[in-house]
């Protein structure tokens, strides 16, 4: 299982797609950064700018592009390219093959997001920011990560097209964002209205395994899958 | 050692792989062979795990492969068809990736790449990038993937596709050098490499198994004729006449003139006569003189072509009893509608039901036959 990890976080950076993907992340959060600095006229809310950048505008891109840019490749390349017959004839059982491809885009995610403490290190150079809310939104926005990352496995799964692969996610996500604002009771299945409650400053425990629970569901569905396949290939 | 028992694949209705069993003893190099979509991959992929078999059940060195796939798959070393590889990996991270996905031990992990990579002759590329290699070695790279880890058992699907004659040779020597110390099962559907290297021979056909034997035996027992082709030089034209002289020669077909004024005849005769002697005797003194004279040996290609006819013609023959049975319905339905028209107008009620009864019988009959044919 090691091995599977070692392998594919060394091989987002030997194409072009790990650089990409961090760039990319880094760069949102950069504007929203900027934003909230020009909007707030000079006054700026020391309390909670970390807050503030989390929210809207990289939320949206990095659910919406970036993760299924990472998890797109997982399955589906393997499937195209028959390595997938090195991979499953391997003595690796599937769970943990899919365990590994969760973890290595998991672990592409969290090296982004460890740059995003450039900010709160210019943030406590300037002023004094409220770090424990800063960290409680940075651990909301992990798990919110986890549970996408979890689904574009599980879509990855399901096709040999990458393109395909992204498509089931992004859709995916475009949904779960705009529910609430249709239905009532859509904010309930929204992971992303989960995730402002983080941004409070409050760790919310049932949230937090709601988070783990969908994460979960989509491994064992992706375990499901392969495993189905293996019969009906 | 490897035991296939009973195997069967099905897609839907189509049945890929239909109930085929056979043994591997360890040390033994088997082949698969068959026409392309005969079924052999479908086998090999049933065998390392990447499938599952619908039916059946496959055993390595005593771990059944769907009950204990861990252990089973530590026994196999697979180079798939078309010898997928991760190309944005170096020739060397590939075969160690395959290493640690193998869980071979730390300790002596390094020493085997090593070694496999010098009996596949890598070392001169191991540097480089996959995808920069040519197909040549990116078969080398595969096949020391499969090596690494030292397995027992070697599974290669058409080890030799595509390349060049010397490679071929240098992978065919290197399968012969393995099949030493592993039990190599490999597929082809080039005759000439499988009855070089395999000790025995699995030819399949239509996801069934039209033979097992050795490359030899499936010669011989596939030669019902004994044929010889002769060289002669034949002033008087005799050499028609010679068939009245020896009884024995149940055909005999002029071929062609050649450009030296000698002539080139083919003689058949039953198998356990063997002609050339008596053609020694006989022509001289009817003053031909022979040039040269050969018996014609019967190859694996021929005894794989002949095999998979008979399969063929089999099931053409089934296929037009099926036809004719229909056909015979048809005419009896016809039959049948106008006996019905004649009971409209109230005549032999009764017969006519019978026989649209005895109809229906011969409606499912073939029916049947169809059924179990598929």
């Amino acid at each position: 299982m090691w091995a599977i990890i070692k392998k594919e976080v060394k091989t987002y950076f030997l194409s072009p797609i790990g650089y990409v993907f961090i760039g990319i992340f880094l760069l949102a959060f950069s504007i929203s950064f900027n934003l909230e600095l020009g909007y707030s006229n000079g006054i700026i809310d020391f309390q909670n700018i970390f807050v503030y950048i989390f929210t809207y505008l990289p939320t949206i891109l990095v659910f919406a592009f970036l993760i299924p840019m990472i998890t797109m490749r997982s399955f589906s390349e393997e499937r195209k390219s028959g390595t997938e017959q090195l991979l499953l004839t391997s003595p690796v059982s599937i769970t943990k093959i899919v365990i590994a491809k969760f973890i290595s885009a998991l672990v592409m995610v969290l090296i982004a997001l460890l740059f995003t403490g450039i900010f709160i290190g210019i943030i406590c150079f300037f002023g004094t920011p409220d770090i424990p809310a800063a960290l409680v939104t940075l651990l909301g926005f992990a798990l919110l990560c986890m549970a996408y990352v979890a689904f574009g496995i599980f879509a990855s799964s399901l096709t040999e097209n990458q393109i395909i692969a992204a498509m089931i996610s992004i859709v995916t996500f475009v949904i779960t964002w705009v529910l609430p604002e249709f239905i009532a009771s859509g904010s309930n299945f929204s992971l992303i209205n989960m995730f402002y409650k983080f941004t409070t400053g409050q760790i919310d425990i049932a949230y937090t395994l709601t988070y783990l629970a969908f994460t979960v569901l989509c491994l064992i569905l992706t375990v499901t899958v392969m495993q189905r396949r293996k019969s009906a290939r | 050692m490897i035991e296939v028992k009973n195997i069967t694949k099905k897609y839907g209705n189509f049945t890929a792989v239909d109930n085929i069993s056979f043994e591997v003893k360890d040390g033994e190099i088997v082949g698969l062979l068959g026409p392309n979509g005969a079924g052999k991959s479908t086998t090999m992929n049933m065998i390392t795990g990447f499938i599952e078999a619908t039916e059946g059940n496959i055993v390595v060195n005593g771990y059944d492969i769907s009950k204990k796939p861990g252990k089973a798959k530590k026994q196999i070393g697979y180079m798939p068809e078309g010898v997928p590889s991760y190309q944005e990996l170096t020739a060397k991270e590939f075969v160690k990736y395959m290493a640690e996905l193998k869980m071979v031990d730390r300790k002596t992990r390094k020493e085997e790449i090593e070694n496999v990579i010098k009996q596949t002759g890598l070392e001169e590329v191991q540097n480089k990038l996959i995808k920069n290699l040519s197909r040549g070695y990116k078969q080398r790279v595969s096949m020391a993937g499969a090596l690494v880890g030292n397995p027992d058992v070697l599974i290669l699907d058409e080890p030799t596709v595509g390349l060049d004659p010397k490679q071929i040779l240098e992978i065919r020597n290197l399968i012969k050098e393995l099949g030493k110390k592993h039990t190599v099962i490999l597929s082809s559907h080039i005759l000439s490499e499988v009855s070089q290297i395999c000790e025995r021979v699995v030819i399949i056909n239509k996801g069934k198994i039209v033979a097992i034997d050795t490359p030899e035996n499936l010669e011989t027992k596939t030669q019902n004729k004994n044929v010889i082709y002769v060289t002669v030089e034949d002033k008087n034209e005799k050499m028609l006449s010679i068939k009245n002289k020896v009884k024995d020669i149940q055909e005999l077909e002029y071929i062609k003139d050649n450009e030296d004024g000698t002539k080139q005849y083919k003689i058949v005769s039953d198998e356990k006569i063997d002609l050339r002697k008596t053609l020694f005797d006989i022509l001289p003194k009817e003053d031909i003189t022979i040039f040269e004279l050969k018996k014609a040996e019967v190859s694996l290609e021929d005894a794989f072509m002949k095999l998979i006819d008979d399969r063929q013609e089999n099931t053409n023959r089934q296929q037009e009893n099926i036809d004719e049975k229909q056909e015979k319905n048809k005419k009896k339905d016809v039959e049948f509608k106008s006996v019905s028209n004649t009971t409209k107008q109230g005549k032999n009620f009764s017969e006519a039901n019978s026989e649209k009864t005895e109809l229906e019988n011969n409606q499912k009959e073939t029916d049947k036959e169809k059924g179990g044919k598929e």
